[in-house]
């Protein structure tokens, strides 16, 4: 363990990743304690530059401090982007495994389903999800998860296919252990590091994806988030820069740090690209 | 004659920081005449391999020559630049590989990978290079080298390859040879042909050879020279017969006294009621074609077989004569297409798996590989008490018995906290018939459970083997390619060709008089037979 944290961090964009991750985690749980009032709270007049009084980067067009904004905004897209992709993870190793070990016919069958979401336009089908099931939070969860899972259920499979053949796994069969022991014990465990590179690359495509939902309105209306602050302020776009780049750098920001987690457990995880 | 070709002179190689040992190779000196034979003999680890690799200029990286010289033809090779040295390589000396699938480019045709090598080194065009490599092809024993100039690597067989591996080598007339343990991938009959292919060659051409082996019967076929090394250091050196004949060093000793003899030392088992009756067991494989039909290999062809408690049946062949394929129908690992597998009198071939379970118990395995048949993320102890907990066993009690079983297959039980990779390749086998033992099996089969070790741990595992069937009164199936092994342990043997059986009968029978041609050609071409 102490080998891992060691290569993992002796990656300058894994440790700025980390870094910049941690931050933005802890500002997210603190922020309910540090503004007390809420990111609907109107503070003062509207479209106040950064460095304004008691505004450190600005209001928005209603007259909201941006600074509580984004640090909610953080909540909501931290919420959304591990929530879903633990269930996508979960849907995503459940059907990988189940198809990878049995092979054959339902191997042919749920990789048929898999491919049925996959060549579907994925953000076209979670807009239409998410107004079907009414925006909230719960929808958005639900539908970005049912978007990201294909790319977990394939890496999930390949590896069994090629771990199943494996003789310990042989000799799991032999030894009379059940199906389900030899799936959960004996494969996942060493199909475990592509399933931890891939589910942190997914946090961040699932902010992006909940961004975009909540830019175009498709959000909870009772959150304030990254996407729907730009998505509010676009008119003043041209007048009051701030309104839209901050939230926007947020976004960025933590969708890269989560990629450059993702390529240090990669390097880490994954001893034959150790060098 | 005139002085050494090749002379390394107190070589010392340095490992990279936080490996096992600090050097692979130590104070190693050692001489290789013109038109001489030198083996360098050892198991792995002991720093053969680097020797060879450094006298090429091919170390890995990391790797690197720290002192010593190495004298070829009056230059120290270990300073010349590594533009001299790739100039040398190929036409000075020229170095034949393990395994000849990896050394081959697999999307390159045969007749471009000899005529890239030899258009490396010398102006000619493509049609009179492809000229030589044809010539040199048919000098190699290859048949119908037009076709073969055009194939690809995967179309050819083992033997194929490596012929083509030593054309290839000698294409720019060398005059020093290395090969780097050249018929260790190969089936035994393969190996002796290649040998002798390496021998005729070397005499004919006049060559020195560096011959890198870990097989004493090899070495006693191929040698005039011979260097023993161990944890990179040469122990004993000197004429083979000499070395062979009266060894010094406890350690050549040991090496030599672990070379399995080929003679049957076990009497017949005594005739008893079967345990196992396999009759007609036939197991084939489809290859795609979900429309147009696709091909069918039969891997076993109506094979039958009995074997009772205390004794041990050797099923001998090469690769692909399906006895792994034979030994997996068995346990059910594979489901067989038709015949029957009584066990004491139940058909299992064609049991539901879910009648199958309680069953499963009294037939137990040892896999090949030791490195893959350990799950890499579990302990010992667990990986042990699998068993047992999967038939509802306390896992409390199981570990009080693991401690037994590890006992009885020779390991500290203490070790039941570690992982596999804290383990050697033996200790591995070890834990994987402890594993077996844990469900108190009936019969056990080996797949081949000594082929990936050294000779000396070979030795150990197949004692403990044959210990243990003794004591548990085990009915044993041993699969192994290696005719010496089988003769080692099994009372009675079979040998097994293209999915049928070919001969079969008490070893020492089959050992003294064989009835078949292949059983003959088998027994002829263990290495070493003559001498060791």
């Amino acid at each position: 363990m102490m080998d891992f944290a060691r290569r993992f961090f002796s990656r300058p964009t894994a440790l700025f990743g980390f870094a910049v991750f941690a931050a933005i985690v802890a500002i997210a749980l603190a922020a309910p304690l540090l503004f007390a009032r809420g990111p609907f709270n109107i503070v003062g007049m509207p479209l106040l530059p950064p460095g304004a009084p008691g505004l450190l980067v600005g209001s928005d067009v209603l007259g909201r401090d941006m600074l509580v904004g984004l640090a909610f905004g953080a909540r909501v897209s931290l919420l959304v982007g591990i929530s879903a992709t633990l269930c996508a993870a979960g849907m995503g190793v459940l059907l990988g495994s189940v198809a990878g070990y049995y092979g054959g016919l339902v191997d042919d069958l749920l990789m048929r389903v898999t491919e049925f979401f996959q060549i579907i336009p994925s953000f076209v089908l979670l807009m239409v999800l998410v107004a079907f099931l009414q925006p909230s939070l719960e929808s958005a969860v639900i539908g970005i998860a049912l978007i990201s899972w294909p790319q977990v259920a394939r890496v999930v499979r390949g590896e069994f296919l090629t771990l199943r053949s494996r003789e310990f796994v042989q000799a799991a069969r032999t030894i009379g252990m059940r199906d389900a022991g030899i799936i959960f014990t004996q494969i996942l465990p060493n199909a475990l590091p592509p399933i931890v590179v891939i589910s942190s690359m997914m946090v961040g495509n699932a902010i992006l994806a909940e961004s975009a939902l909540s830019f175009l309105g498709l959000g909870d209306p009772n959150l304030l988030s990254w996407g729907s602050m730009i998505g509010g302020a676009r008119s003043a776009m041209w007048v009051a820069w701030w309104t839209t780049v901050l939230p926007g750098v947020s976004i960025m920001v933590t969708v890269l740090a989560l990629n450059f987690i993702g390529d240090g457990l990669n390097d880490a995880l994954n001893p034959r690209r150790r060098r | 004659m005139a002085g050494p070709l090749v002379s390394i002179r107190n070589l010392t190689v340095a490992l990279p920081a936080g490996a096992d040992r600090p050097l692979a190779v130590d104070d190693v000196s050692l001489d290789v005449g013109p038109g001489e034979v030198v083996c360098i003999v050892g198991e792995s680890g002991s720093g053969k391999s680097v020797t060879a690799h450094a006298v090429m200029g091919l170390l890995p990286r990391g790797v690197t020559a720290t002192g010593g010289r190495i004298v070829f033809d009056g230059v120290d090779l270990l300073k010349e630049t590594p533009e001299a040295m790739r100039k040398r390589r190929g036409r000075d000396i020229a170095m034949i590989f393990q395994d000849p699938m990896a050394a081959l480019n697999p999307v390159v045709p045969i007749g471009r990978q000899v005529t890239e090598q030899i258009r490396a080194h010398r102006a000619i065009s493509e049609s009179a290079a492809l000229k030589e490599a044809g010539a040199l092809l048919g000098e190699m024993g290859l048949k119908d080298v037009p076709s073969l100039l055009k194939a690809y690597p995967h179309q050819l067989s083992g033997g194929q390859r490596q012929r083509v591996m030593i054309a290839m080598a000698l294409s720019l007339s060398p005059r020093l040879l290395i090969a780097d343990e050249p018929t260790t991938a190969l089936d035994v009959t393969t190996q002796a042909q290649i040998l002798k292919l390496i021998k005729r060659i070397q005499s004919e051409r006049e060559m020195s050879l560096l011959f890198i082996t870990h097989d004493f019967g090899v070495v006693s076929d191929m040698a005039d020279k011979v260097a023993v090394m161990r944890h990179g250091r040469i122990v004993e050196s000197g004429a083979v017969t000499s070395v062979l004949g009266d060894p010094q060093h406890s350690y050549t000793r040991a090496l030599i006294a672990a070379v399995p003899r080929g003679e049957s030392q076990l009497p017949p088992a005594p005739e008893a009621r079967p345990l196992v009756q396999v009759t007609g067991l036939t197991k084939r494989f489809r290859r795609g074609g979900l429309i147009f039909g696709g091909t069918t290999t039969v891997a076993v062809d109506d094979v039958s077989l009995t074997l009772s408690r205390g004794e041990t049946l050797g099923v001998v062949g090469e690769s692909g004569s399906g006895k792994s394929t034979l030994a997996r129908c068995v346990i059910r690992l594979l489901d067989p297409d038709a015949g029957t597998v009584l066990l004491d009198g139940a058909d299992i071939a064609h049991m539901k798996e879910g009648a199958l379970r309680p069953l499963r118990r009294r037939i137990q395995m040892v896999f090949q590989d030791p490195f893959s048949s350990l799950n890499p993320r579990q302990r010992i102890g667990d990986i042990i008490i699998a068993g047992p907990r999967a038939y509802g066993e306390d896992p409390e009690e199981a570990r009080v018995r693991a401690t037994d079983i590890l006992r009885l297959v020779g390991l500290n039980p203490e070790t039941m906290d570690r992982l596999p990779h804290e383990f050697s390749g033996g200790q591995r086998q070890r834990i994987g018939l402890a594993r077996a033992l844990m469900l108190r099996p009936d019969v056990l089969i080996a797949d081949e459970p000594v082929s990936a070790l050294d000779v000396t741990v070979q030795a150990q595992v197949l004692t403990l083997l044959d210990d243990v069937r003794r004591q548990m009164n085990l009915a044993m199936l041993f699969i192994t390619h290696d005719m010496r092994v089988a003769a080692q342990v099994c009372h009675r043997v079979m040998v097994m060709r293209h999915g049928k059986v070919v001969e079969s009968g008490p070893t020492r029978d089959i050992f003294a008089a064989p009835s078949s041609d292949y059983t003959k050609a088998l027994l002829a071409a263990i290495p070493g037979r003559q001498t060791i």
